[in-house]
């Protein structure tokens, strides 16, 4: 009798890999942060949010990015 | 005796008002005619949520009284304005473009900005449409309807103050009121081919209108000329003690500087980031940076980094406001601000304060520019109207959504809080606008560029073709 031939999973390719644990962080921030700031969120709303988070993920990369002095004093409010 | 009203439907407000004061119109029958204008009109636009016709009416048959009595009438008698409905007034709740503030009881006093206008004699007939609590650049609402641009129906408006700019725009009042966070005076000012003023941050009083990003929010007016805007402007200006950013200052009237023009103004145009990349926008600065004999660039700093350091100041401060609403009712916001609030809510302290220090280190380094020059010339929208409900648009080859990169190139200036007159190209079949930028508390030096242009006959406010 033939021997069975083992399905061997594929191996995620480190682009599919780093965008998976992306993924999982995301998640793992929304679950954390709406049962720390008390807010419901519906599973429908779940993709929405998380584009909309790693869009202010990838805009706060890019300021974070920016070389600036550590005395910068921040602008809460501008004044001329 | 006294000229029919339908007359002043696409007059001036200096217009109106001079003849109101000198008794060759009254103030009743331009009210009746731009009631009945909405009535005929707004159906197809959809600008307004409420119609003040009761207190209107009242209004201006005070002012004919006060007239007929021989009492000198204020600088705007008789003007009829609206305002975009995040501003209070009395006797009608304070929807800011939601369905949750329906709930909320009537306002009891108006807005400093609207007691300001009626002081000056102008008379408040509505309240107008927005984009939910502001924080929209499509002029698409989920609970009013979208607001349709008066230059072509199928087209958005633009936002938030998608309401303002399209009643300017289609003829129903000649005076709007708008607030501008990330760009939404000067967005919907653009896509209607109107002007806009977003002044300094802090020069005009935003007292008893409901806020969307406390650090970042301004209100003024948007008009069909560059006249008609400095006098609403100057009746609305001065300290304001209920807007605790509302700055100290005496008003510095602009409507009797405007005549001054270019002369003498160091004028550039914005290079880099600011580099118009459609056709309609390199057509619209080309000729203004022209006309005003603009023949230098200059480089705004690290302008992408300041429209994500706004986007990200934006969506945590809206969220804070709104974080009660999203835990007790999030089913009844528009999914589409929902979402976005609710992602705003969870973006960590630390990555707001550096975006904080950010805009510390890029105002310092904006405001340098200004030493070699007086006036900046940028683009406002990437493009002309979008179709409503138009997911997409090709912006730099790239396909790009709509919604948040209308304010491409308006999100950087008032992250800084500088004063912007929107100028109206009238390209056809589209309008589009372009962004004269002035240093801090120099609202007139962007008056006087926009008069010029409009004298010139760059700059109009091109009247619907029907």
């Amino acid at each position: 009798m033939p021997r069975k031939a083992k399905t061997v999973p594929k191996a995620k390719s480190p682009a599919r890999r780093a965008r998976v644990q992306t993924v999982d962080a995301t998640d793992a921030l929304i679950a954390a942060s709406a049962q720390a700031l008390r807010l419901p969120i519906d599973p429908a709303w779940h993709p929405a949010v998380r584009t909309n988070i790693n869009l202010l993920l990838k805009h706060a990369a890019l300021v974070e990015e920016s070389p600036l002095p550590e005395e910068t004093e921040p602008a809460p409010v501008f004044s001329a | 005796m006294l000229e029919a009203a339908n007359d002043f439907a696409w007059a001036t407000i200096a217009d109106i008002a001079t003849a109101v004061a000198a008794g060759r119109a009254s103030a009743l029958k331009i009210v009746e005619a731009a009631l009945a204008r909405i009535r005929a009109r707004d159906p197809l636009i959809n600008a307004f949520t409420a119609v003040t016709e009761q207190r209107a009416l009242h209004r201006a048959r005070a002012l004919d009284e006060a007239r007929e009595r021989g009492q000198r009438l204020p600088a705007l008698a008789g003007v009829p304005f609206a305002a975009k409905n995040l501003f209070d007034v009395v006797n009608l709740p304070t929807l800011a473009g939601s369905k949750i503030n329906r709930d909320a009881p009537p306002a009891t006093r108006d807005a400093t900005m609207i007691e300001r206008l009626e002081a000056a004699g102008a008379i408040l007939i509505g309240a107008l449409n927005m984009g939910e609590y502001a924080y929209d650049f499509t002029g698409e609402n989920a609970h009013d309807g979208a607001v349709h641009n008066p230059h072509d129906r199928a087209r958005m408006p633009g936002g938030s103050s998608s309401g303002s700019a399209a009643a300017v725009a289609g003829g129903l009042v000649p005076l709007a009121l708008g607030s501008d966070t990330n760009g939404s005076i000067r967005a919907p000012a653009s896509l209607c081919g109107v002007f806009g003023l977003k002044p300094t941050y802090g020069r005009l009083s935003r007292a008893r209108t409901f806020p969307f990003s406390a650090s970042l929010d301004h209100v003024g007016p948007l008009a069909r000329s560059t006249r008609d805007l400095a006098l609403a402007y100057d009746a609305m200006q001065g300290h304001d003690p209920d807007d605790p950013v509302c700055a100290e200052r005496a008003a510095e009237p602009a409507a009797v500087l405007i005549k001054r023009g270019a002369e003498g103004l160091r004028i550039a145009v914005a290079g880099g980031y600011f580099k118009p990349k459609t056709a309609e926008t390199v057509y619209a600065v080309d000729s203004v940076a022209a006309a005003l004999g603009a023949n230098r660039d200059v480089i705004i700093p690290q302008a992408e980094r300041a429209r994500s350091a706004a986007y990200i100041i934006t969506a945590s401060e809206a969220a804070s406001l709104h974080l009660d609403r999203l835990r007790a009712r999030a089913h009844d916001f528009d999914p589409a601000v929902r979402d976005r609030l609710i992602a705003g809510a969870m973006v960590p302290a630390s990555l707001v304060v550096k975006a904080q220090k950010f805009r510390r280190w890029y105002q310092r380094e904006v405001l340098k520019l200004f030493a070699e020059v007086d006036a900046i010339v940028a683009p406002t929208t990437p493009c002309t109207a979008p179709l409503i409900g138009q997911q997409t648009f090709i912006f730099d080859g790239v396909e790009l959504p709509v919604r948040p990169h209308l304010g491409v190139y308006t999100q950087p200036i008032s992250f800084i809080g500088l004063p912007v007159v929107v100028v109206p190209v009238p390209l056809a079949p589209l309008p589009i606008g372009v962004q004269i930028i002035a240093a801090p508390w120099r609202e007139e030096v962007a008056l006087r560029l926009a008069y010029a242009l409009e004298a010139k006959g760059v700059a109009a406010a091109p009247r619907p073709s029907e």
